[in-house]
């Protein structure tokens, strides 16, 4: 059993362009399939008319095609999951959420019920359902909105990038979620271009592009066609992309999608495993730019959503805050550009209190770039919104300098272009950007890269690069380990409002004890390179290839001159 | 940012049945609107305290005043100065001055003081017992309390949710003040004239956020098939008990003892 839809083309309006264009695929009864593409590809239209939002919610619009999206004659039923379960959840408590679209459908009191302890068993989520939705984690909220969906019994479900505010601790959970499901022969589609958290589960991928199929086939299948991945800009494991780059340099592996599978492999390609590198030099950073003393937060309900913080940024690097949600790293932040007050202890800026400073007096040094770009921009264009924090600071800017800074990462075009027009992932560049003209010394990236498709994110490691060989020193809250690796200098992991760690990332990555205590893993290539005892530590899977082949090499000559 | 927002909890007012405290509330807010009794307002002021401390949301109503309080100074000081172009209908104490200024006879005495307070007192409890019920009461109860009183799904919904929403809304606001201050705009050491024109420029950002949760509420009903036109099922149903009849009859002797003193201590203002 399958269901299809044939040569859909859709436009938004009867000029515009087609967002569609002769889409055809086929989703496979019992499966996971994802739908993969850049920003602007056509996944979220094509989730739209799935659901059938499109023609019934939208107006104006030209759709063609055909659609076999039924059973027996009988439409199915397609629901939904978005992004943000906040806006999706309807009632207070978590029964009350789940059983709303039962209620809608004038399903009788006792069958809801059962639906209830159906979804709630299936989804392991009996724990939660006498709490109330506003104090789950984001994690749970997403599996709730899950169980809520499923409990109306759809024959497909969809994912709009279901982990894309999630952290490592969220995904997970939708992870196991995901694999109840599909133990249950439970009918799914992911819409997102990131296969990082969902490769294993998937079994069927279509790839689109500017509204067209590039792709349709298994996962294996796609995986295989570096290019394919590379041309949609899709966001994959760390250990795929390890697979990738050892095929390039002819080394024989066979497709591997986790650690595991990897060390399997890899360990009978290499003789030694001694678990440490040969050189683990530790770098000498500069002074500190940024000190924070005794911090303590206690919020008014009375959480301590700091401890007894004493951290020392180093002036020039990059450092990266890390931990689970709720762990403290936006509550340190807000503290290092005064947005939040200490209940006790204080900040510095090079070594002055920023005590009785304003939050905009404090930006002159210290600029915290948001995790919502929606939140930032609010200027009529794009040109006005780049030089809005060097405006607001009183700081001298020419034409020259917007032109160059939109060209190099071509938002030329764009200058003139309504801000919130943008995609999510440029409008985050947007806000980035702004800050390159302004007088701050100190940069705070709040997860940046949400939003952001692969070109942008590579924009963003430039733009990050730029401001290290500025002088200027750069602070990154993120969840994605892998990036932060390759970037930063130094690194601070908090967990439960409690500083766990602070050093340099090459202490940190001799650290699996922090690592563990946060459930967080190291980076594959980390985690290997130590394991095979390389030369050094690999950040970035282009090091690890390089030295995997030249330890090869060395094993094959030494072999030979034996 | 928690104003406005269900404070979770398991007390008494909280197991309430929605529609005795939705009669609650329409009885308080009858009586503060009537009451003008400095006594009889502070017997009231009284109740609600123990009601607030038994009930746990006492730092709650603090946070309330404090955000009124703006608004409370206001109202006292207007009828502070509009009691000093009258007479006190009851002579208790010597008035501070009294004299004429032109053709206007001035007399600024207790009653003055007394007027403000009664009338700054009044608005406070007003806004208190609506508050109490909202923030002991959350949105699936106040739309179940609703249905019960044979209010249209369709409304109910749609009360429910602008409580749902509100909380939402403030925290955008919060969030866009605190990213627009983060970039360098100045919010805190500025005039009140620059204070209201960052709001104009917050409002922006802001409208367009809440065009777009409205949107994604939008597309959230549709997917769960809501649909007014239909008859829904009620997985939960809500039942009054002995505990409802117990604060009813409270309320009850609560309007009663209001009553009684706002006849025997009574100052016309």
């Amino acid at each position: 059993m399958s269901y299809s839809i044939k040569n859909i083309t859709y436009q938004y309006s009867e000029s515009g362009p087609r967002v569609l264009d002769d889409v055809s695929l086929t989703i496979e009864e019992g499966t996971v399939t994802a739908v993969v593409g850049p920003s602007g590809s056509g996944k979220t239209t094509l989730v739209q008319i799935l659901s059938g939002v499109i023609p019934n919610l939208t107006a104006g619009g030209v759709l063609s095609g055909e659609m076999h999206l039924d059973r027996d004659g009988e439409p199915v039923l397609i629901s939904v999951v978005s992004q943000n379960p906040e806006n999706q959840l309807f009632g207070y408590g978590v029964e009350d959420a789940i059983a709303f679209g039962l209620e809608n459908m004038g399903i009788p009191d006792e069958e809801i019920s059962d639906s209830i302890e159906y979804v709630l068993d299936l989804l392991n989520l009996q724990h939660l359902r006498k709490r109330s939705v506003q104090a789950l984690s984001g994690g749970q909220r997403q599996a709730v909105c899950i169980a809520s969906v499923l409990a109306m019994k759809p024959q497909i479900l969809i994912m709009d990038e279901p982990v894309s505010s999630l952290d490592p601790n969220g995904k997970m959970m939708i992870r196991n979620v995901l694999n109840q499901m599909k133990a249950d022969n439970t009918t799914v589609l992911i819409a997102d271009n990131n296969l990082d958290w969902s490769c294993d589960i998937v079994d069927r991928v279509v790839g689109l592009n500017e509204g067209k199929v590039l792709f349709e086939g298994t996962r294996d299948e796609f995986f295989r066609s570096f290019e394919l991945q590379r041309t949609l800009g899709v966001m994959i494991p760390q250990e795929v992309e390890i697979y990738r780059a050892l095929t390039e340099k002819d080394i024989p592996v066979s497709m591997f999608y986790q650690y595991r599978d990897a060390v399997d492999q890899l360990d009978g390609l290499f003789t030694d495993h001694p678990g440490s590198v040969k050189n683990s030099e530790i770098p000498v950073m500069k002074e500190p730019v940024v000190t924070t003393h005794q911090l303590n937060k206690v919020f008014k309900d009375g959480f301590q959503g700091l401890r007894d913080i004493n951290v020392s940024i180093p002036e020039g690097s990059v450092t990266a805050i890390l931990g689970q949600n709720g762990s403290g790293k936006t509550t340190l932040v807000k503290h290092l550009n005064g947005l939040l007050k200490p209940t006790t202890g204080d900040v510095r800026f090079r070594g002055q209190s920023i005590e009785g400073k304003s939050v905009a007096q404090v930006s002159r040094s210290v600029i915290l770039v948001f995790q919502h770009p929606e939140h930032m921009l609010f200027e009529q264009t794009v040109l006005n919104e780049l030089t809005f924090c060097a405006r607001m600071q009183g700081l001298p800017y020419t034409d020259e300098d917007v032109m160059k800074i939109l060209e190099t990462y071509g938002l030329e075009d764009e200058k003139e272009t309504f801000p919130l027009n943008l995609s999510m992932g440029k409008k985050h560049l947007l806000t980035i950007l702004s800050v390159l003209l302004s007088h701050a010394e100190v940069v705070i990236l709040d997860e940046p890269t949400l939003g952001m498709d692969l070109k942008i994110r590579s924009e963003l490691e430039d733009i990050v690069k730029k401001l290290k060989d500025a002088g200027k020193t750069v602070i990154i809250i993120s969840h994605e380990i892998p990036l932060v690796f390759r970037m930063v200098d130094y690194a601070l992991i908090l967990n439960n409002s409690v500083k766990l760690f602070e050093g340099t990332k090459e202490e940190l990555s001799l650290r699996d004890d922090i690592f563990d205590s946060i459930d967080i893993n190291l980076p594959p290539v980390v985690r290997l390179s130590r394991r095979y005892g390389f030369d050094h530590i690999s950040y970035t899977v282009s090091d690890f290839a390089e030295q995997a082949a030249a330890v090869l090499d060395r094993q094959t000559r030494e072999g030979g001159d034996a | 940012m928690d104003y406005l927002q269900y404070v979770d909890g398991n007390t008494f007012l909280h197991r309430l049945d929605p529609r005795t405290k939705f009669f609650f509330l329409v009885a308080m807010s009858l009586l503060t609107s009537v009451i003008k009794s400095a006594v009889a307002l502070l017997f009231l002021l009284v109740f609600f305290l123990i009601l607030w401390s038994t009930c746990g949301i006492m730092s709650e109503m603090v946070q309330l005043l404090k955000k009124l309080k703006v608004l409370l100074l206001f109202i006292f000081l207007l009828w502070l100065i509009m009691g000093i172009f009258e007479e006190p209908p009851v002579e208790l104490l010597a008035p501070f001055f009294k004299g004429q200024v032109g053709p206007v006879v001035i007399c600024f005495d207790w009653y003055d003081f007394y007027k403000g307070f009664v009338y700054a007192l009044r608005i406070y409890l007003m806004i208190a017992s609506f508050y109490t019920v909202l923030i002991t009461t959350n949105f699936s109860e106040i739309i179940l309390g609703l249905c019960k009183w044979h209010i249209p799904y369709s409304i109910a919904f749609a009360v429910g949710l602008v409580f749902q929403i509100i909380p939402i809304v403030i925290g955008e606001l919060n969030a866009i003040m605190e990213a627009q201050s983060s970039r360098g705009l100045e919010i805190e050491q500025c005039n009140w004239a620059t204070k209201v024109k960052n709001y104009i420029i917050f409002s922006f950002p802001l409208f367009f956020r809440v065009i777009g949760k409205a949107q994604a509420i939008s597309l959230a009903m549709y997917y769960y098939k809501l649909d007014f036109s239909r008859k829904r099922s009620s997985y939960k149903t809500i039942k009054a008990s002995k505990r409802d009849l117990v604060f009813t009859l409270l309320t009850f002797a609560v309007i009663a003892c209001t009553i009684v003193l706002r006849i025997y201590f009574y100052v016309p203002v």
